[in-house]
């Protein structure tokens, strides 16, 4: 029966090649439309999880609102009515208690590394120009082992900050802003503060031109001093073994302290959730494509199915089974769906190798690949593969169920009639 | 003994049209039997009641001593392989295939075609298209397809031939030229062949001829040859 399915094949050729293309091209864009956005994505998430800390614990800002103070003046028994209520907040965001966390990160199996952060907002001065930056004050050591920073640096090394003091590192963009060159000295103030020289000792790129902009890192002991807050924290930056289990340590902490504790993922869910509706998306257009293939397929054995009653017909009487019947056409649907899958995955392979080489200016997290990247992952060809070929298996099952029940006897008497 | 109906009755439709009405017949080993009568009469039907291919309403029919009607589908299948060849009035060849492939084709159920390949050779050849062996359907006359049909039909070397106007579309010559090739087989090999035909001539080349009309058998002769 296969030797007569491939002559059927053979013997309609352009019906044929039409389908085997159809297949194809559905499984060819399922390759490299995958390739392209998994590859996307993957590139994405790796530069998320690798240039960032993977949880984030961060003091709490603590605003006032009308009942906050009615424990501490009145006792926990009465009820106040304020004619002015207080308000504001909290003179500075601290971690409470952070030796207890660095006592717990040090003894937790789960995290690589961790690195105490003060962040504060100051005032870059040089000569008449002004910038308002993030100074983010950590130590140096610790700092290069939760993110990748240290890799980004365009001149000098990140832990020349730890030499000596009032030592910083500026965004590129910001040392343009400035007007300044590294070895120069720049003013920093908290905006209350007397200024305080600083040297620049590097710079960095990160090609997230908000971060380039706007940050400027120090050591932590010198933005304690500029922040007027010595020996506080307020954040931790946390570098996990496995960055799967982010989420649900820190929901785990959470559980326990006051900060706020976020994961990589929780941080950037809103990339995460891009990414949901690039999948369905492209789950969608495949299953477009493979399903006016398999009504190609679907069409043409239909009308084969017809043509070739005759044939059923003496088929049976030599003794062909109704299985026999079906599998004639079965297997033609396929032979088209497992060579159009074989052809668009090679195919799509190939594309993929080519895109690859396609320039791609500026990567949106910066260390630029500078061309496309694309994922080559395994699964994305096996699913290709396997939709293809359950696709024409199921546009070509109907079409061979009714060639099965065709009875010889019904097609002999319609035919001599 | 090998072919036996008893009260065999077949009716088609709602309401219940009869075709055939209380057929009792036998049709032993090694005979010849032309099933003849006018168009309407019921042959055919009786035909394909006999091989199976059709169920009768009613009545019982024994083939080599089996009840068709207790068969499993798949044994049924296997007796029609290896046990029956049918010849239509059409040649009913496939049209992708050689002529050699299609003589082949009933022996490629049971994955025998290289040993019956040298009967099909010899089959084509004593049919007088041993050049033809290669040739695709559209490329034979009428004459040759039916010849080719009829190989096709005795390659697995039937015990059982079952012929439906093999000669309705044929000219006499080529009629002839069929007949001829059934009367051999009959008496070479044995094979019981029954065929149904319009044709008095090539009736009374039968050994034996059964006349239906109106569904009933009218009545039998017996050839002097």
């Amino acid at each position: 029966m296969f030797y007569l399915a491939i002559r059927h094949l053979l013997a309609r050729k352009r019906q044929t090649l039409l389908t085997l293309i159809g297949i194809l091209f559905g499984s060819m864009a399922y390759v490299v439309i995958s390739g392209f956005m998994l590859g996307f994505q993957e590139y994405l998430i790796d530069q998320l999880i690798n240039n960032d800390a993977h949880i984030r614990v961060r003091a709490k800002e603590e605003y006032l609102h009308e009942h906050t103070l009615d424990r501490e003046f009145f006792g926990a028994a009465a009820h106040v009515f304020w004619i002015s209520p207080p308000g504001g907040r909290k003179d500075n965001a601290r971690i409470e208690d952070p030796q207890g966390w660095y006592r717990r990160l040090r003894t937790d199996p789960r995290v690589e590394a961790y690195s105490p952060q003060l962040i504060a907002q100051v005032i870059i001065t040089r000569a008449k120009a002004t910038v308002s930056a993030r100074l983010i004050g950590s130590e140096p050591a610790r700092q290069v082992r939760v993110t990748n920073i240290s890799a980004f640096m365009t001149e000098g090394k990140f832990t020349d900050i730890s030499a000596g003091g009032n030592r910083i590192l500026l965004g590129a963009e910001l040392l343009a802003k400035l007007g300044a060159r590294v070895s120069e000295t720049v003013l920093l103030s908290n905006g209350r503060s007397t200024p305080v020289p600083f040297k620049i000792v590097g710079a960095f790129k990160t090609g997230i031109r908000t971060v380039d902009e706007a940050t400027a890192f120090g050591a932590l002991a010198d933005a304690q001093r500029i922040n007027a807050t010595p020996s506080q924290v307020n954040e931790l930056a946390i570098r996990l073994y496995d960055v799967e289990s982010a989420a649900s340590l820190a929901a785990e902490w959470r559980g326990f302290s006051e900060e706020k504790i976020q994961s990589w993922d929780e941080i950037n869910a809103n990339f995460l959730n891009v990414f949901t509706i690039q999948n369905v998306v492209r789950y969608m257009m495949v299953a477009v494509i493979l399903i006016v293939a398999g009504f190609g397929i679907y069409n043409i054995l239909n009308m084969v199915v017809t043509q070739k009653r005759r044939d059923i017909a003496i088929l049976r009487s030599m003794g062909y089974t109704t299985w026999d019947v079906m599998y004639l056409f079965l297997v033609q649907g396929l032979i088209l769906g497992s060579a159009g899958a074989a052809i668009g995955v090679i195919g799509g392979y190939w594309i993929c190798r080519y895109l690859e080489t396609v320039p791609f200016g500026g990567s949106p997290l910066g260390a630029g690949a500078g061309h496309m990247t694309i994922s080559y992952r395994a699964s994305i060809y096996v699913y290709a593969a396997a939709l293809a070929v359950g696709c024409s298996a199921l546009a070509s099952l109907l079409p061979a169920r009714s060639a099965g029940r065709m009875q010889p006897i019904e097609i002999i008497r319609a035919g001599a009639e | 003994m090998s072919i036996l109906l008893r009260n065999v009755a077949k009716a088609f439709g709602d309401p219940p049209l009869p075709v055939l009405q209380d057929i009792s017949l036998e049709i032993g080993d090694g005979e010849f039997v032309a099933l003849t009568g006018r168009s309407g009469s019921g042959k055919s039907t009786l035909l394909y009641i006999l091989s199976t291919l059709d169920r009768p309403s009613g009545g019982e029919v024994l083939l080599s001593g089996h009840q068709v009607a207790a068969l499993s589908p798949l044994d049924l299948h296997r007796f029609r392989n290896e046990q029956m060849g049918f010849v239509f009035q059409f040649h009913f060849l496939l049209p992708e295939l050689s002529a050699l492939d299609n003589v082949l084709m009933p022996a490629r159920k049971t994955r025998q075609e290289r040993a019956r390949r040298s009967l099909a050779l010899e089959l084509l050849t004593q049919f007088g298209l041993g050049d033809k062996l290669a040739s695709l359907p559209r490329q034979l006359s009428g004459g040759e397809a039916q010849r080719v049909a009829i190989a096709r039909a005795l390659v697995m070397q039937p015990r059982y031939v079952f012929a439906d106007e093999p000669t309705g579309n044929l000219d006499s010559a080529n009629g002839e030229l069929v007949l001829n090739i059934f009367r051999e087989t009959n008496r070479t090999r044995r094979t019981t062949i029954v065929m149904v035909t319009h044709d008095a001539d090539f009736a009374a080349m039968a050994g034996r001829q059964v006349v239906l009309r109106d569904g009933r058998i009218l009545g039998e002769s017996q050839a002097s040859a």
